[in-house]
């Protein structure tokens, strides 16, 4: 039994988006849908400032799927299309079972990190692009990260970490006090997105 | 048919027999709207639900309010119908089964709400195989089913009475059973939304009793405006005591929805803190036009209520008419406000299946209201509204409805 959960540095982060096109690629994903988004904390549009020259602020935050240890998803859900996978923490989305009723979607208190087809999935590319293993995209049913569930099945990190040009990103088993992420959490201060909501994310941002 | 006919003559009942050729129009236009609003929906659904309003940031819209809103709506019936029997009361003359039918009707759309609001309708037989009993939406599903069959039950039970073949003892105990599953029903579509700690605006205990007290608002209003024009077409007699017992009761009901709101408002706005923003947005910012046509409609129609000199039928109409509209502004304030104050509003990559509004960025799309229905939505929502004024008008038409003597 694991319990993984990402660690993410705020501080090394450069908002250059390559975890969220790494994201897009592996799991096919259909157009203008995204799992994984780098959030600007700043000014009211992306890549800009808060504050006025010269005392201004830049942050940068990638929001996915949080993998709550109490996710407010699977609670809801009344035909349990969204459960929590008990061998490894993820919290997965069955396609076929969605009845596309989107209380999922009004229960997760992290804003947009699932996505609903609205429409049937289209693609800019002819040939699918993504993983094989990786389970068709339905019209009207709600998704979002899956820890690329399909990696980690074969035993690989999901596709964010690797590609990260930083190493901003890290992913490991939390229960384990000796991986890299245990060990991260323990040595930096780090903060939870929305921990008041009492979900207890397993994504750490290291600030 | 005939069957019911020739029960309800036996008990010199002038029942069935009624509107003629004006009832018959209507029932066809319903019926016509109906069909159109299937067409509609098969349309969203080949062509997808992304020509609603709704996106990924505000992802349920009218179907939803809706939704809400007829639950609300058909509690009036039922309880007023039920209170007296149940308590062994004296009750508003002949009206009950009237106001029963009206239950029946108004569950049947918010079924239908639900039903046109998922994107798998064909995969609701899961509901039945898979069912996470943990879910309020669930509970809402088993609820909103029992109530709707109760409701054909109670109004069986009341036509069977009549005729002397169920003793009363009977009607009582399926009175007060009804009257507890009315109550449950509610609180359990307020809990959909109350019990969402993510939701900044849904996240309160109140949301229970005050779906109720809404439900009992509107619910009287509804069965007001409905006696008041059947006795106009002629249909039943509604003494003038009863209508103004009614119009003391919805009166009453008003004060208690508008204190709970209220009460409501006090609480976010104290501390100062998040909750500041929730009672901003509805006071003066986005949502105000709703609020405030909710807050002075309601307090219009109480001071109708209450003041004798005011309590002439035209009025209690129109009385009734902006309960019914008050109530129906407060649940687009509930549903959209529920969206309308995200959680993290840092900018981030926007897509046409974001939000709305996504042309004018995150901050652009929460400038306004967040969700505004498309054409088609409205569409769809006229033909469920209208498969309820169906229902009603066909019970009118062959349903022995119509008072019998010993209960005036």
């Amino acid at each position: 039994m694991s319990r993984y959960g990402f660690a993410i540095d705020k501080k090394l982060c450069i908002g250059c988006h390559t975890c969220a096109v790494a994201c897009k690629g592996e799991n096919g994903l259909p157009n203008n849908v995204w799992w994984n988004r780098t959030l600007t904390n700043g000014g009211d549009e992306m890549d800009t400032p808060a504050g006025e020259y010269p005392n201004t602020t830049i942050s940068y935050v990638p929001v996915a799927c949080q993998h709550c240890e109490n996710p407010a998803c699977v609670k809801v859900c009344p035909v349990g299309a969204t459960y929590k996978d008990e061998g490894t923490g993820a919290v997965r989305q069955d396609y076929d079972k969605c009845i596309g009723c989107r209380m999922c979607m009004a229960a997760c208190p992290y804003t947009g990190v699932r996505s609903f087809n609205w429409e049937e999935p289209a693609y800019y590319y002819d040939v699918t692009l993504g993983d094989p293993d990786v389970p068709k995209h339905q019209k009207h049913t709600v998704e979002k990260c899956t820890m690329c569930w399909h990696r980690i099945a074969r035993g690989e990190q999901p596709a964010c970490i690797g590609v990260c040009p930083v190493r901003a990103r890290f992913w490991g088993d939390l229960d384990d006090p000796d991986s890299e992420v245990s060990q991260l959490i323990r040595e930096r201060s780090c903060e939870q997105l929305l921990p008041e909501e009492g979900t207890k994310p397993s994504v750490y941002y290291l600030v | 048919m005939t069957e019911n006919v020739s029960a309800a003559s036996a008990v010199k009942a002038p029942a069935a027999k009624f509107g003629g050729g004006k009832l018959t129009v209507a029932i066809a236009v319903c019926a016509v709207l109906v069909a159109a609003g299937v067409a509609l929906w098969m349309a969203q659904l080949a062509g997808g639900m992304v020509q609603t309003g709704m996106r990924n940031l505000d992802s349920w819209g009218l179907y939803i309010t809706c939704f809400m809103f007829f639950v609300g709506l058909s509690a009036g019936g039922l309880i007023i119908s039920s209170v007296p029997k149940a308590f062994g009361l004296p009750g508003f003359g002949g009206i009950s089964k009237v106001a029963v039918m009206t239950s029946i009707a108004c569950t049947v759309a918010a079924i239908g709400f639900v039903v046109v609001d998922l994107g798998q309708p064909l995969r609701l037989w899961e509901l039945f195989a898979y069912s996470n009993l943990g879910s309020p939406l669930m509970w809402d599903i088993l609820v909103l089913g029992t109530y709707l069959i109760l409701s054909c039950v109670y109004l069986w039970a009341q036509l069977r009475a009549e005729r002397g073949v169920m003793s009363h003892v009977a009607l009582r105990v399926i009175s007060v059973v009804a009257l507890v599953v009315a109550v449950l029903v509610h609180s359990v579509t307020a809990w959909i939304f109350g019990l969402q700690q993510g939701r900044e605006m849904w996240h309160t205990a109140l949301l229970g009793p005050w779906f109720v007290s809404s439900a009992l608002v509107c619910g009287t209003a509804l069965v007001l405006v409905a006696c008041v024009a059947l006795r106009r077409a002629g249909y039943l007699g509604f003494a003038r005591e009863n209508e103004v017992k009614l119009a003391k009761l919805l009166g009453a009901f008003v004060c208690v929805d508008l204190y709970f709101f209220g009460c409501d408002l006090l609480t976010e706005a104290f501390p100062q803190g998040s909750g500041m923003e929730v009672v901003q947005m509805l006071v003066s910012g986005q949502l105000a036009p709703f609020f405030w046509v909710e807050v002075v409609g309601c307090a219009v129609c109480a001071a109708i209520c209450f003041a004798p000199k005011l309590r002439t039928t035209p009025l209690l109409v129109v009385a009734s008419l902006l309960a019914i509209v008050g109530i129906f502004c407060k649940r687009v304030q509930l549903l959209v406000g529920g969206f309308q104050v995200a959680n993290i509003d840092m900018a981030g990559v926007v897509t046409p299946m974001t939000v709305t509004n996504w042309e004018a960025g995150l901050a652009g799309a929460y400038e306004g209201m967040v969700y505004w229905p498309q054409p088609i939505e409205f569409g769809v929502a006229l033909g469920v509204v209208a498969l309820a004024a169906l229902i009603f008008l066909l019970g009118l038409k062959f349903l022995p409805l119509k008072p019998v003597e010993s209960e005036k």
